[in-house]
């Protein structure tokens, strides 16, 4: 009894979505998806994500939205796993009716969660996925934030130029994080092409507390560079341990360190960790000073590389937009075609963003001109700051 | 039609998913075997599919077989998942209780780490862009492999559970020393028990490897099994419903509470404290008690005037 009222009222409800289906129109105000990380661990990084996507949903609505038309974030937690992105994407793509999502935090969600938005012909940018092989997933998938191989080389080549005698190098990476893995290679590839020799290569994991097997490595081979590629917690320790035992040589911190959250761990020690970035505060663009003021106004720090990637993934939307607005109107449009054109203007067009101007090549791989270099620099145990390199 | 299925196809495999990694720990647990292998034999299976499907040594396979490949993998996880479950259960159940448990989560952990750093695993990265099943377009199609797997676990185990193996591992679970005195070889229903489990997770595990599109070390590790073992405890682990119920009640909360953010996770946490306080049989097991006719009481007291003998 009880389960035939229940397949009754299933197939009126399939029936009712089914009609509601049929001829999408494009929302007003225009929705577009944000599935990063808000809870898990990975939501340190996430949080950055999602403030910088307000800001730009604040800002750029404030600056008359897309031709007139407002637009809205519809933010959907992605977690830290591949399950939570996929069910964020397929909320997003079919229950929000998002012309594009901005999303997921992880590279090895953008594997799992990527291929569902491109079978559905809705277009992604990544803010975060810096893995080799995301833009390839798909026609339909593009990403902001410059892979490992274009951003890591930069510190090296700064480590060299701060110390022209560097010869032999230390690698140590965080195994079970796939970000590091990707990031030591090419630190490594970048070590060797330098003409530096790789003394040892130690392997960690982000749980580990505990680094004197490692540090008794790099200690014993006598290195004049020693490269981190982990998180903030493991690599701000493995810092600290390495300087308590006395090593004396420069530390390249890979993007995992790329945060003040680091700064608690290893305190003091953090001094003079180099770190390559893809985004720099100081950058002189007009987007990207608005944006800092904005920033610093609001939260009383500089903006972090995560909060302006975020915010140029949503500029990168709503600018592609635009474009496609002044063809023909937005609310003319029909959902799915409109998707499909706005993926072909998000490759074609040029954003002046505040990681500086950006373009993306036929994958969908971002074309990013200025990387930067900072070191940090600690004023006592808990505030320092990153001091951009020239 | 569509547009349900397109919502909600992902969440609906997964609680089926879900449901079958609980059945894969229920099987141990019908011997009285608290194991929590199953994550590492569903994530051994993912990598048998996953590298079946995507490494350039088995191309020439692929390109023969068309198709055919996808029961292939499910064959090749479920046989290597056996061997693996007699290798690892024949030492393993020599321990008892929570010692078992450390054991197979030592075993989790052993696998995990050894994916991380092979490179025909793909590393911390994992292997992606994995192809779909029978050319699946979107993720409800899974249904008609998860479905019917279901289907056929429940019968297995329905079937088991009356058959003279299920009345062993009953009679294990109860009392060890006492069915061995019977003439019940406990060592060789426990590693049976084991090994069934594994057999079903590695399936399960092979079958979702295209169904999330990529694999990797993270889906094989100690907090799922901690998850699936409360499938099973809230679920009801006296029953092959338990798992079912339980796996799909805690896939399904925080999913379909997506609208109350960040307190969705308080929720599913309440139902996990609320379920183990109040139902320590399980959901299965309170709604058994509910059907089952109360014990026979105590009929009325006759009154008994004339039986009070004395009177003058």
């Amino acid at each position: 009894m009880n389960r035939t009222k229940l397949k009754v009222s299933a197939a009126a409800m399939l029936t009712l979505t089914a009609c509601l289906a049929f001829a999408q129109k494009v929302e007003n105000p225009v929705p577009i998806g944000v599935a990063v990380a808000q809870t898990s661990n990975t939501a340190l990084l996430g949080q950055e994500q999602v403030i910088g996507a307000k800001f730009a949903e604040k800002f750029l609505n404030a600056r008359g939205g897309i031709n007139g038309t407002p637009f809205k974030l519809v933010f959907q937690d992605a977690a830290g796993d591949e399950n939570s992105a996929i069910n964020a994407f397929q909320n997003l793509i079919t229950k929000e009716n998002v012309v594009g999502i901005v999303g997921p935090t992880l590279s090895q969600q953008a594997f799992a969660a990527d291929p569902i938005a491109d079978r559905a012909k809705v277009p992604v940018v990544g803010p975060s996925n810096t893995a080799k092989g995301v833009p390839q997933i798909g026609n339909y998938i593009a990403r902001v934030s410059a892979p490992v191989a274009v951003v890591a080389p930069n510190a090296i080549r700064t480590a060299l130029r701060l110390d022209p005698k560097i010869k032999k190098v230390a690698v140590l990476y965080a195994q079970n994080d796939a970000f590091s893995v990707s990031e030591t290679g090419t630190f490594q590839e970048t070590a060797k092409a330098q003409g530096l020799t790789l003394s040892t290569v130690q392997k960690f994991q982000t749980t580990d507390t505990d680094f004197t097997t490692q540090v008794t490595a790099v200690l014993n081979a006598g290195v004049d560079l020693a490269i981190v590629s982990g998180l903030a917690a493991d690599g701000g320790n493995l810092v600290k341990q390495l300087r308590q035992l006395g090593y004396k040589g420069l530390i390249i911190g890979g993007n995992g360190l790329n945060t003040s959250n680091m700064f608690p761990v290893c305190q003091k020690l953090c001094d003079g960790v180099i770190i390559a970035q893809a985004y720099s505060p100081s950058q002189p663009s007009a987007a990207n000073q608005v944006f800092v003021k904005e920033y610093r106004a609001q939260y009383k720090k500089d903006p972090p590389q995560f909060a302006a990637q975020a915010y140029a993934g949503v500029q990168v939307f709503v600018e592609a937009l635009r474009a496609v607005d002044r063809k023909k109107k937005l609310n003319t449009w029909d959902l799915d075609d409109l998707r499909t054109e706005l993926n072909k203007q998000i490759l074609l067009g040029k954003y002046n963003t505040p990681l500086g101007l950006i373009s993306f090549d036929k994958d969908g791989e971002v074309v990013q001109k200025d990387f930067y270099v900072a070191q940090i620099k600690m004023k006592d145990a808990k505030t320092g700051s990153f001091v951009f390199l020239k | 039609m569509s547009d349900f299925l397109q919502s909600y196809g992902f969440l609906l495999v997964t609680l089926i998913q879900a449901g079958l990694l609980g059945l894969s720990l229920y099987f141990p647990l019908m011997a009285g075997q608290l194991s929590l292998a199953s994550p590492g034999f569903y994530a051994l299976g993912g990598y048998v599919a996953a590298i079946m499907l995507t490494n350039p040594a088995f191309a020439g396979l692929r390109d023969t077989l068309g198709n055919g490949i996808f029961p292939l993998t499910w064959l090749a996880a479920g046989l290597l998942c056996a061997l693996a479950g007699v290798i690892v259960g024949v030492p393993a159940l020599r321990l008892r209780g929570i010692y078992l448990a450390l054991a197979t989560i030592a075993f989790i952990e052993i696998l995990r780490v050894v994916a991380l750093n092979l490179s025909i695993t793909g590393g911390a990265i994992g292997i992606f862009g994995i192809p779909q099943t029978f050319g699946f377009q979107d993720r409800w199609q899974y249904l008609l492999i998860f479905g019917p797997m279901l289907l056929l676990v429940l019968a297995f185990t329905y079937m088991l559970q009356k058959s003279r193996v299920g009345r062993a591992f009953r009679a294990i679970r109860e009392d060890e020393l006492a069915a061995d005195a019977m003439g019940v070889p406990p060592t060789q229903y426990k590693v049976l028990a084991f090994v069934i489990g594994a057999v079903i997770a590695g399936i399960v595990g092979s079958m979702s490897a295209p169904f999330l599109n990529t694999w990797n070390a993270k889906q094989g590790t100690f907090d799922a099994s901690i998850a699936i073992l409360a499938f099973v405890l809230i679920g009801g682990s006296r029953s092959m419903w338990g798992p079912v119920v339980g796996g799909a009640l805690l896939t399904a909360v925080p999913e379909l509470l997506r609208f109350l953010q960040d307190w969705r996770l308080v929720i599913n946490g309440l139902v996990l404290v609320v379920a183990s306080l109040y139902l320590p049989q399980g959901i299965v097991g309170a709604l058994g008690k509910l059907r089952r006719s109360p014990p026979p009481s105590r009929p009325p007291v006759a009154p008994t005037t004339d039986a009070k003998g004395g009177t003058p």
